[in-house]
């Protein structure tokens, strides 16, 4: 049991998860862009790729640059995901690269993305304004990462008799395959939704933004 | 609910929502992450700390169809992700409250979202599909309508402009003592064609003088259109009504087209420089030939080739610039206004945050025409206020004709003191022409001036005394009355040829005033000067848009904020008696 979850429901998982990704960008292609039909005024491209980077420009942002610390746990929790999804591969596949340096390496990553879902779970029930703009699929998108962060700290020691490591291994097929339908699926849209961003303002000059001399 | 329950409207609306969806508008519908970073950009949310009036909340409202519709998982389980329906005619009117009444589509929080959300977008979505079901405050719908009608936003029929065109080339002559300066019209092959915004026509010619002055110091060969054309205003942008979007950017561009000219240039305007450069091409669906600027740029090119020279000590006062949202944002005009101000006044001082990052003035996304919700736009403006108070500056400048009338509201509602001015006045006043501007002389001023009666309504005695004083200096006859019973009496014995009228008064208000007048078989002639001023008990009570509108009234003839700037006052004057003496 543990080994078909280590990798046939890992591999079938992504395989939803590719393919309603191929899907869902098939889906967005489908619907036609606005096009500016005017002469430029600023640099489409160097907006484009500004626009990519903002999130590793966090003084670019007034939201990110005055709220650092929430751009901060953004990192940290991204770089978290990152790795513990890495390691669900890495465990069953390449196993003698999890050394001891490795490991303590991803269970502070891990440890500290945990606190972090947490915070940021607390955060949507109990501050108004996010409070107010959480539906189900937010909560339970937040609820299982802190489940996930919890059991994949364990799950780093590879001790299989623990009851999180089996755990780790089915929480973390799921989310790959339900990623495609919930919230987390901003993976695909953001993307594209930052090269529009970045085209669109970049055409008319007014990003990146302006900070000096005519 | 099954879409047979739905109510009609509703079910149009919906319908109008998919067949709105485009790239952009699918992703920016569907990125959002409800992370809740854009919450403290909009200056709605930080001056009230309501959770409803953020950005993330606002634009759920419209999302929820998307959600529903559109979204993966929201097809089959739309509770879960936040989708839902427009069912009932109460939830079009709920969400007029939103995308009108709570967003100025300013897109100040579209710059501070980490997924590029663009809510401006997401909102005008929102009220597009509401406003083809006639879902818009009353005075977006009329504004709308003069402008399919008679293809300018305030409704000015063809003879006042030209009557004041040629009221204005009066005074640019007299200005600039030059027999050759003028505002040309219908003028073939010109470099420039000009477009300018209604309230330079109705009810602040000062800035139109004050381009036709710049223009020609530069030696500009320039034109206005006579008739439809010269808008550059554009409600098809704030109504979300591409269509209207695209009718008004064709009169302007075949006018341009019809004089050969050169290049299209608009005035100091916000919106009017975005929907005529960027937006309407696109409604239109046209490839313009000719180029298109703001007057702003061409200021520019004029002091660096030194065709106009400036000189600073004619501006003493401090002066700080707003950004208005629609340059800075979305149009890409940030560094020409400084430099600009930096040529033409002594002390120019930053206002923070500026640029993209600067807050809207609040009157951005027709919210100037929207009475209703008028109270909340001046609550909101409390972050702008804070921001022009900081910069310890005399005048505000902006490039912005809805801008100063929001500036101007919420300066006067929050006491701040200061004087809003677009840039280009600011310019012209500085500009140094070598022959000197001929002075009328007084006698003459009060000659011609003798035959008019003016009769000055106001509820304090102070303030009709100043205004007595200052009409009877410019050799006017005077009336006074400080209550309606006293006008009313006056006008039983006497007939004025103008009257000057105060909104804010106890009692019957100048508005009740107003209506009996315009419905008096003997009165309604009589020109009318409003003289408004914001109660800041009620700030939407004294509308004049709205009593026009539920009496059928006509507009007033002139209208003038307070505090009172005489000469201001008294050009208006002259000219609503000057088109007065025409028309009798
Ligand atoms: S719009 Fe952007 S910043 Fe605002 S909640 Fe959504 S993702 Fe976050
Ligand atoms: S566009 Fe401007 S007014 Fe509208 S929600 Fe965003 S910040 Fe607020």
């Amino acid at each position: 049991m543990l080994e078909l979850l280590k990798h046939e429901v890992q591999y079938v998982a992504l395989s939803i998860m590719g393919l309603v990704y191929i899907l869902k960008v098939f889906w967005i292609l489908r619907f036609k862009p606005m096009k500016e039909r005017t002469p430029g005024r600023g640099m489409e491209k160097k907006a484009i790729i500004a626009s990519f980077f903002c999130l590793a420009m966090p003084w670019t942002m007034e939201s990110t640059r005055k709220k650092w610390y929430k751009w901060l746990e953004f990192a940290v929790f991204h770089i978290g995901i990152a790795i513990a999804i890495v390691a669900s591969f890495l465990i069953p596949e390449a196993p003698g690269l999890m050394t001891a340096a490795v490991v303590t390496i991803f269970k502070i990553i891990i440890a500290m993305s945990f606190f972090i879902v947490l915070l940021r779970l607390g955060r949507r029930m109990f501050s108004p304004v996010n409070k107010l703009i959480s539906h189900p699929d937010d909560y339970f998108s937040v609820a299982m990462m802190v489940i996930w962060f919890f059991v994949a700290f364990f799950a780093m020691d590879m001790n299989e008799s623990h009851w999180q490591f089996p755990a780790y291994f089915a929480i973390t097929a799921f989310l790959i395959a339900y990623v495609p339908f919930s919230k987390m699926s901003h993976y695909i849209l953001w993307p594209f939704s930052r090269y529009y961003f970045g085209k669109h303002f970049g055409h008319r000059g007014t990003y990146p933004k302006v900070k000096g001399e005519l | 609910m099954s879409n047979r329950q739905k109510s009609e409207k509703a079910q149009k609306a919906t319908d109008s929502f998919k067949n709105k969806m485009n790239r952009q508008a699918i992703l920016s519908f569907g990125v959002c992450v409800h992370c809740g970073m854009c919450t403290e950009s909009c200056h709605y949310y930080l001056a009230t700390r309501d959770p409803k009036m953020a950005p993330a909340y606002k634009a759920d409202r419209v999302r929820k169809l998307y959600k529903k519709y559109f979204d993966f998982a929201g097809r089959l389980l739309p509770k879960w992700v936040g989708g839902g329906e427009l069912e009932k005619d109460e939830d079009l009117q709920e969400l007029m409250d939103i995308v009108f009444g709570s967003c100025t589509m300013c897109r100040r929080c579209t710059f501070n979202c980490p997924m590029g959300v663009d809510k401006a977008l997401l909102m005008r979505t929102g009220r597009a599909i509401i406003y083809e079901q006639g879902y818009a405050p009353q005075g977006v719908l009329d504004v709308a309508k003069d402008q399919w009608e008679i293809g300018n936003q305030m409704g000015i029929s063809d003879e006042d402009y030209l009557e004041t065109i040629e009221w204005l080339n009066e005074e640019i002559k007299s200005e600039l003592d030059d027999d050759t300066a003028e505002i040309p019209l219908d003028k073939p092959n010109c470099n420039i064609v000009f477009a300018v915004n209604p309230r330079e026509i109705k009810y602040a010619p000062m800035s139109l003088l004050a381009a036709a002055k710049i223009f020609h110091v530069a030696g500009e060969s320039w034109t206005m259109s006579s008739t439809k054309g010269w808008d550059n205003t554009n409600f098809g942008l704030f109504a979300g009504d591409n269509k209207l979007g695209a009718h008004m950017g064709n009169l302007v561009y075949d006018t341009v087209e019809k004089l050969n000219g050169k290049m299209l240039v608009t005035s100091e305007c916000g919106h009017g420089y975005r929907a005529t450069v960027w937006e309407a091409p696109n409604w239109a669906a046209r490839d313009l030939k000719f180029p298109m600027y703001s007057f702003l740029e061409i200021m520019v090119d004029y002091v660096k080739t030194g065709r106009i020279i400036l000189d600073k000590t004619k501006n003493p006062v401090s002066v700080t610039y707003h950004d208005p949202c629609n340059l800075a944002r979305s149009g890409g005009i940030t560094e020409e206004p400084r430099f600009l101000l930096q040529q033409s006044v002594m002390d120019f001082r930053e206002m923070y945050p500026n640029r993209a990052d600067n807050f809207c003035c609040t009157g951005g996304g027709g919210a100037m025409s929207m009475s209703e919700y008028a109270k909340r736009r001046l609550e909101s403006a409390k972050v702008k206020a804070d921001q022009l108070k900081e910069t310890g500056a005399g005048i505000c400048a902006t490039a912005c004709h809805n801008c100063v009338d929001g500036l101007t509201d919420l300066i006067k509602f929050y006491k701040l003191g200061m004087k809003v001015n677009l840039v280009g006045e600011l310019v012209a006043d500085a500009i140094v022409w070598e022959k000197k501007p001929v002075i009328p002389v007084i006698e003459e001023v009060v000659e011609a001036h003798a035959p008019f009666t003016v009769m000055v309504i106001d509820d304090e005695p102070d303030v009709v005394t100043f205004l007595s004083t200052l009409f009877q200096d410019s050799g006017y006859n005077t009336l006074e009355a400080t209550s309606a019973a006293e006008a009313f009496a006056w006008l039983k014995t006497a007939k004025p040829d103008l009257i000057t009228l105060d909104l804010i008064m106890p009692g019957v208000s100048g508005l009740d005033i107003y209506k009996d007048l315009k419905t008096d078989g003997a009165n309604r002639d009589i020109p009318v000067v409003v003289i408004s001023g914001v109660n800041p008990e009620n700030p939407g009570l004294y509308d004049m848009r709205k009593l026009q509108f539920e009496h059928s009234l006509p507009k007033p003839e002139g209208y003038v904020e307070k505090p009172i700037v005489k000469e201001e006052l008294l050009m208006i004057i002259d000219k609503v008696l000057d088109h007065y003496k025409h028309k009798k």
